[in-house]
């Protein structure tokens, strides 16, 4: 923001308010349905008016002049635009605003636009009058603005990465290359989340395990990301460039070679050689291959892990002792280990905390959990990969067999407005059902594919060009929804539907349905989110700043998106979305410090009574007590509120002023609503 | 006009004929309204998924498509609705209602459009015969021996706690059915004997 202190006129208070107001056509979005030069000449009679003028685009660069040059040529002490909304172009208008000289928060909008041509486009006279009462309102407010100045804080030189999927790997790589040193907190004992779950990649079929282990070793290894895994947050407080986050770190019952080191253990820490697991007598379900395969009560998720640490189920260890014996002189387990929790202090910080599968087997039609032979997406991504349970062979659960017809249940649980299922559409599905159907077309000769389907959204880069493929390969696509599922004696599946082109109930008997389950936020995406004070949309996704030009970003300043937490996105709009939230997350760090809006509640400590309701109220723990001259009294710490107001409204005493939104402001735009008016 | 699809008015017969669906002839808005607002459920919403239709247990034995008449109630095609045959196949299970994942009520689209189509005095004999069976009895199926012998088979009464045990409240039952002009309807379309 371009300004230098305060104006000196305005600096020889008190004066008369003196106000310029400035009235933008739109175009035709605001003159075509509102009489703006009688709105003008209303204007000029309003108290304290000096100036009224209107122009075709007040934010083109002569709007903008015409607002710098009536500064100077009127003195103003006030600017009021009627326009559009201060979400779209408050900036620009402060700028003018401080280019003529003006402190900019004397800087005040009127919305005849969004709230007033656009609503009450056919009503001429109607939509005139609602903006004169605006104009008037604004104009009562102006006469009352302060000069305020922006808090510039300081930024942590460090960032957090919530998550670490492959939209957490990406950002962290990408803010640790910048030179931020980078905290990277993953729940469960390694990193890469679903992608390392996956077999292949659409559309270019790649091998997921072989483009994401390279990252995931990189991760692990590059200096300036500290990783943590089998950690969540425990606790946040701070604000922008200052977060002190506490760590939970569960107990893994193995050291690490560092931690092992720490503790005078010369050579010794987990090396990963499964000596332990070998000789452990506990055998668990592993819930990484979805149960289909056992582990140890001491394992690893899979053979690729990074860190390459065996991690102790404590629910299930029998604390026998055998693990520590093979362990031998690397001394790497203490069945003993306690969890840990420590604070780090962080600039910024990125959620990527992803997906899960919705529990499909609430469609009851469908019949997850109840026939054997319908498995998820993600589990027959286990069954078709070579490293899963099966060593890529597809069977079906019920006998082992291989299955000779396969049906694709596309929407299943998306695009459900039962309340049952889910609203959205899960947007990866469609895509993967293609490649469900491709491999086991490609792996098992003659195997027919049915790919039950509302709309195959294939909208991605080579994505049409894989659905022509898949189709030409001969899988054969039937667009109806699956209405029910039955199971035969024989554990087959008679899929039915509509075939809707054709117009006819059509009943297909497969050995194996895959349901292409709706995904949503993970259980803790929710603990996270309040923990850091994000909002979320109705369905529970993480919310962006904006929809369309702050997809990164969060309402509270210095938190950042990416991947499948803010929605569900494939693998490329995960890391494009995470190397967007990385750049975003470095610049208030590269930049040293950051400005925060002067909206923050101030305590008139002579009216405060030390009650401390408040302090209570305030959802962003920004009042507390201290101490004055002897007496109890509030105190906020400016950069923690976020002007909420919800101190200001509640204080008996009337002892909290809401800057930029004070008492006498607000009476003053009332007063004016209802006295005021053209009489 | 139950079972072939043979109108009596040859006007209407030549416009049904018509393969091409021309929005300004066959269109009337105001139908898609109405069968929202006696259905209940807003229909405008189907999105063609054929859940529907896949539920349905008379599709797989006859020409009725539950998810067709969504889309011409959609169009509305409000000849077309209330003079095909096929709006008389619904079972009323409700089973597409259910799994609608619109949650809409393609059930209750089949009942208004048959409100409607009885008002204009469509109505298969079959139905009409129900009314005069209610009118008599107090029930569409009314009770029979063989009902009999396997209640008491069963521990219950004979009669059940209706109209068969209770014939007094006949009169009233009866009441109802002329007060909506029910019986009415079904005596005129029955003796009109189409
Ligand atoms: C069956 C199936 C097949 C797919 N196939 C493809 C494909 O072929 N191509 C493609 O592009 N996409 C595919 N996808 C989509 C792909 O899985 C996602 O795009 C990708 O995994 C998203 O990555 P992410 O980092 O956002 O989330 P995730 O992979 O879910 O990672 C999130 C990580 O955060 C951790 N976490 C969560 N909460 C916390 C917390 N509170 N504290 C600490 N850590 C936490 C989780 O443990 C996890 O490791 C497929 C999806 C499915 C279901
Ligand atoms: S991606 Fe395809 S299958 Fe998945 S919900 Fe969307 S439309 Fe349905
Ligand atoms: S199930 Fe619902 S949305 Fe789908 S076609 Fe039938 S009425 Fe329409």
């Amino acid at each position: 923001m371009v300004y230098t202190g305060k104006n000196a006129a305005a600096a020889e208070a008190p004066e008369e308010p003196r106000i310029g107001v400035f009235i933008c056509h739109c175009g035709t979005n605001i003159a075509g349905s509102i009489d703006v030069p009688a709105v003008r000449d209303y204007a000029a009679t309003i108290p304290h008016v000096v100036v009224a003028q209107n122009y075709a685009y007040m934010c083109s660069t002569p709007g903008q002049n015409m607002i710098k040059d009536a500064i100077a040529e009127h003195h103003l002490t006030g600017v009021v635009v009627a326009a559009c909304t201060p979400r779209l172009h408050e900036p620009t208008f402060r700028t003018a605003t401080a280019n003529g000289g003006l402190n900019p928060f004397r800087f005040e909008m009127a919305n005849i636009r969004d709230q007033g041509s656009w609503v009450h486009m056919h009503d001429w006279d109607g939509g005139t009058a609602k903006a004169k009462d605006a104009i008037r309102i604004a104009v009562a407010k102006a006469t009352k603005l302060e000069d305020l100045y922006p808090m510039s804080v300081p930024v942590e030189h460090r960032a957090l990465v919530v998550g670490a999927g492959i939209g957490g790997i990406q950002a962290s790589m990408d803010l640790a290359a910048a030179g931020i040193e980078t905290y990277l907190i993953e729940k469960q004992p390694t990193i890469g989340g679903r992608m390392s779950q996956l077999d292949k990649t659409f559309p270019t079929l790649d091998c997921s395990q072989c483009i994401l282990s390279p990252k995931m070793a990189e991760a692990g290894r590059t200096p300036g990301i500290k990783l943590y895994t089998l950690a969540e947050i425990e606790n946040v407080e701070g604000y922008i460039g200052n977060f002190d986050v506490t760590i939970r770190r569960h107990a893994r019952g193995v050291l690490t070679p560092n931690e092992a080191a720490a503790k005078g253990i010369i050579g010794g820490g987990c090396t990963g050689c499964g000596d332990c697991s070998n000789v452990c007598p506990v055998v668990k379900p592993n819930e990484w291959e979805f149960n289909m395969a056992p582990r140890k009560a001491i394992y690893i998720c899979h053979a690729q892990v990074v860190p390459l640490i065996y991690t102790i189920d404590f629910d299930a260890c029998v604390k026998c002792g055998l693990c520590i014996t093979a362990c031998g002189t690397k001394k790497a387990i203490d069945l003993e280990m306690q969890d840990e929790l420590f604070t780090i202090k962080v600039g910024t910080v990125i959620l990527a905390t992803g997906y899960e599968a919705f529990p499909i087997e609430q469609k009851k039609e469908w019949g997850y959990k109840l026939y054997d032979n319908v498995i998820t997406s993600l589990e027959f991504e286990r069954l078709i990969c070579a490293s899963g349970p099966t060593i890529g062979h597809l069977v079906r659960p019920s006998d082992g067999e291989t299955p000779q017809s396969v049906g694709f249940v596309l929407c299943a649980g998306s695009r459900d407005n039962t309340g049952i299922g889910k609203p959205y559409c899960s947007r990866f599905c469609c895509m993967y059902s293609l490649k469900h159907a491709h491999q086991v077309i490609e792996k098992i000769p003659g195997c027919r594919a049915y790919i039950f389907y509302m709309d195959i959204r294939s909208f991605g880069k080579a994505y049409e060009e894989f659905y022509y493929r898949v189709q030409n390969e001969g899988a054969k696509f039937i667009r109806g929804r699956v209405a029910q599922i039955q199971e035969l004696p024989n554990k087959n599946l008679i899929v039915v539907a509509e075939d809707t082109l054709l117009g006819n109930q059509v009943q297909i008997e497969v050995d194996l349905v895959v349901l292409a389950a709706a995904i949503q936020p993970t259980a803790e995406t929710e603990i996270v989110r309040r923990q850091f004070g994000v909002s979320c949309s109705g369905d529970k996704w993480l919310l962006e700043a904006h929809p369309k030009l702050n997809p990164c970003g969060t309402t509270t300043a210095g938190v950042y998106l990416a991947g499948v937490c803010q929605g569900p996105k494939d693998i490329p709009d995960t890391v494009a979305q995470a190397e967007g939230a990385a750049s975003a997350a470095s610049i208030p760090i590269h930049s040293g410090h950051v400005e925060l809006e002067p909206y923050y509640a101030q305590c008139m400590q002579n009216l405060c009574a030390g009650c401390g309701m408040c302090t209570r109220l305030c959802p962003y723990s920004a009042l507390s007590m201290t101490v004055v001259d002897g007496r109890t009294v509030m105190e906020v710490t400016a950069a923690k509120c976020k002007g909420c107001g919800t101190c200001g409204g509640f204080c008996p005493g009337g002892a909290i002023k809401m800057q930029h939104f004070t008492s006498p402001q607000i009476l003053a735009q009332i007063d004016a609503f209802f006295l005021g008016g053209e009489q | 006009m139950t079972s072939a699809k043979a109108y009596k008015d040859a006007a209407l017969a030549a416009r049904l004929s018509d393969r091409v669906y021309r929005p300004a002839e066959d269109s009337d808005p105001s139908f898609t309204a109405e069968v929202e607002k006696i259905g209940g459920t807003a229909a405008h919403l189907c999105f063609q998924c054929g859940t529907c239709t896949g539920s349905c247990p008379s599709a797989p034995r006859s020409s009725y498509r539950i998810r067709t008449f969504m889309r011409r109630a959609n169009l509305g095609m409000k000849d077309v609705c209330l003079n095909d045959p096929d709006l008389w196949l619904c079972t009323t299970c409700y089973t597409c209602s259910d799994r609608c994942p619109r949650d809409l009520i393609p059930t209750d689209v089949i009942m208004a459009m048959r409100n409607m189509a009885a008002k204009q005095g469509i109505v298969p004999k079959n139905f009409l015969a129900t009314v005069n069976f209610i009118y008599n009895t107090g029930h569409g199926v009314p009770n029979n021996d063989a009902n009999r012998v396997a209640r008491v088979k069963l521990g219950l009464e004979p009669e059940p706690e209706t109209t068969c045990k209770y014939p007094e409240f006949l009169p009233a039952i009866r009441k109802i059915l002329e007060a909506y002009g029910t019986k009415q309807l079904a005596d005129k379309v029955l003796s009109e004997g189409q």
